[in-house]
């Protein structure tokens, strides 16, 4: 009688997954990866793209008739506010130079540990933690 | 009835009552799988130390009671989440540098607003990586850090790296960083310049949906998600691995949009004119070449990687110009390199290994 142990299902199960997935990208992967997928998969792109482009100006129009504001503006708006905060950023950078400036023993690195530790080539440390 | 025998049908009675005992378990927890939250990831305690738009900078809290000199800044993907670097307590590449000793920083992205379509390489390697660079030295009070970079992150810190060489950057690593673009295997058939019209792309979008950039990755493994489901359903008793699952799996669905003209710019630049490789990269006024690059650098490449090809990677230690450089090869795909099992195993004492050596 032979000794050998069969295999547990959930491992039989797993490899017959795995193999499933290799050969069904491999396959695709061929598939997919000639010129002739490429041209079609970006034609199709190009028409979803001019739909959109299509769409976008029509409610562009139609917001525009009803006198509101259209997501070109509302973008603008939104870069002006952008602009602004790099402007408050700038002067506060600023600001804080200034006061270290005035107070040299006013930059106080970060505390938390101190920063000596050597490698453990160095002290025969355990690497890893 | 022989020893033998009898040690089988034990066997056998173990085995039928460990199979009954998972299915009850499948069942039980698969309920739970379905109607749980989404998993909870990113733990390590850190703070917002800078946030500027689409940019953010962590600073985590350390988790020895002494570091090293060098602090280390992780710089990721544009297309994803940070989180991958700090998955769950116990698989979390950030916890485990803490505990090494390393004092950690971490660039992450936040979706980008249709009011940053118009961000650039340029903005990237020569605002948003500088400025985080200083908040680092200024928090630390230290003059000089190590970079790791992920991916594209690994791509715009080595452009950086290239034109700041006179700048605070004392190691970088770079983790399956592109470098060669035309050994991008199928992205590079996908985006031929005959036939794909990024500019109606970006002209259109403006900025370029999560859904579009999920499409493209998943699209080279389409088999992933489908067996994935069924690897978990299999595995639905063992609540490590559901509870890795979800994580790996929120990271996947939690891909960010992408900055138009940064599309535009990487496609037209990089994936055609492949200009990183050549040198003839322009960023900020300067000229990316990789062999302006002087300070150590370590480059991990995968070798079942499908998304960044070992060829795409491998080029980065033969163009830059440093003396100290040093390339490891693993066994592993694109993600399984830097979290998961594998990477807990092969990948971080590795990386541990190398930077502690040049973070003094």
């Amino acid at each position: 009688m032979s000794e050998k142990r069969s295999k547990d299902p959930g491992e039989v199960f797993r490899e017959l997954v795995t193999e499933w997935e290799r050969g069904f990208d491999q396959l695709a992967n061929s598939l997919m990866g000639t010129e002739n997928f490429s041209r079609s998969m970006n034609q199709m792109q190009d028409v979803q793209m001019a739909v959109r482009g299509a769409f976008r100006e029509f409610m562009t129009d139609n917001l525009t008739n009803a006198n509101m504001p259209t997501r070109d503006d509302v973008v603008q708006i939104a870069q002006s506010l952008k602009s602004l905060e790099k402007r408050m950023e700038r002067i506060e950078t600023l600001l804080q130079g200034m006061t270290s400036n005035s107070d040299p023993e006013a930059i106080p690195p970060r505390g938390g540990p101190p920063r000596t530790k050597r490698p453990p080539s160095e002290t025969g440390a355990e690497a890893n933690p | 009835m022989s020893n033998s025998n009898q040690q089988a049908k034990e066997d056998l009675g173990t085995r039928v009552q460990a199979m009954v005992k998972r299915a009850i378990q499948r069942n039980v927890k698969g309920l739970e799988f379905i109607s749980a939250p989404k998993a909870p990831v990113g733990l390590t305690p850190k703070d917002i130390i800078y946030k500027r738009g689409t940019l953010r900078l962590y600073h985590y809290h350390p988790l020895s009671h002494e570091v090293y000199r060098v602090p280390v800044l992780l710089v990721m993907a544009t297309t994803n989440k940070a989180f991958v670097f700090d998955l769950a307590p116990g698989q979390s590449m950030v916890e485990y540098l803490l505990k090494s000793g390393f004092d950690v920083f971490v660039i992450d992205w936040e979706p980008p607003t249709i009011g940053e379509r118009g961000l650039t390489l340029e903005d990237y390697t020569q605002d948003f990586i500088p400025a985080c660079v200083d908040k680092v030295n200024q928090t630390t009070g230290e003059p000089d850090l190590s970079i790791i970079g992920y991916c594209a992150g690994g791509m715009l810190s080595t452009i950086y790296a290239a034109t700041h060489t006179d700048g605070p950057l004392k190691n970088l690593v770079c983790l399956t960083t592109p470098i060669n673009f035309h050994a991008m295997g199928l992205t590079q058939v996908w985006q031929d310049k005959r036939y794909f019209d990024v500019d109606r792309l970006v002209d259109t979008l403006g900025i370029i949906p999560a859904d579009i950039v999920t499409q493209g990755f998943e699209m080279q493994r389409p088999a992933q998600r489908i067996a994935g489901q069924l690897r978990v359903w299999e595995q639905m008793w063992n609540d490590e691995f559901v509870k890795s699952f979800r994580a790996f799996e929120r990271w996947g669905n939690e891909t960010l949009p992408l900055p138009g003209e940064y599309m535009r710019e990487m496609t037209k630049e990089l994936l055609w004119d492949n200009k990183l490789y050549k040198g003839e990269l322009r960023a900020g006024g300067k000229v990316a070449n990789l062999a302006n690059i002087e300070v150590p650098v370590l480059s991990v490449v995968a070798e079942h990687d499908h998304l960044v090809p070992f060829e795409a990677s491998k080029p980065l230690l033969e163009l830059v110009g440093s003396d100290d450089k040093e390339e490891i090869l693993l066994n592993g795909g694109h993600v399984s390199l830097i979290a998961g099992p594998n990477a807990i195993r092969r990948m971080w004492p590795r990386l541990n290994a190398w930077l502690s050596e040049r973070s003094v």
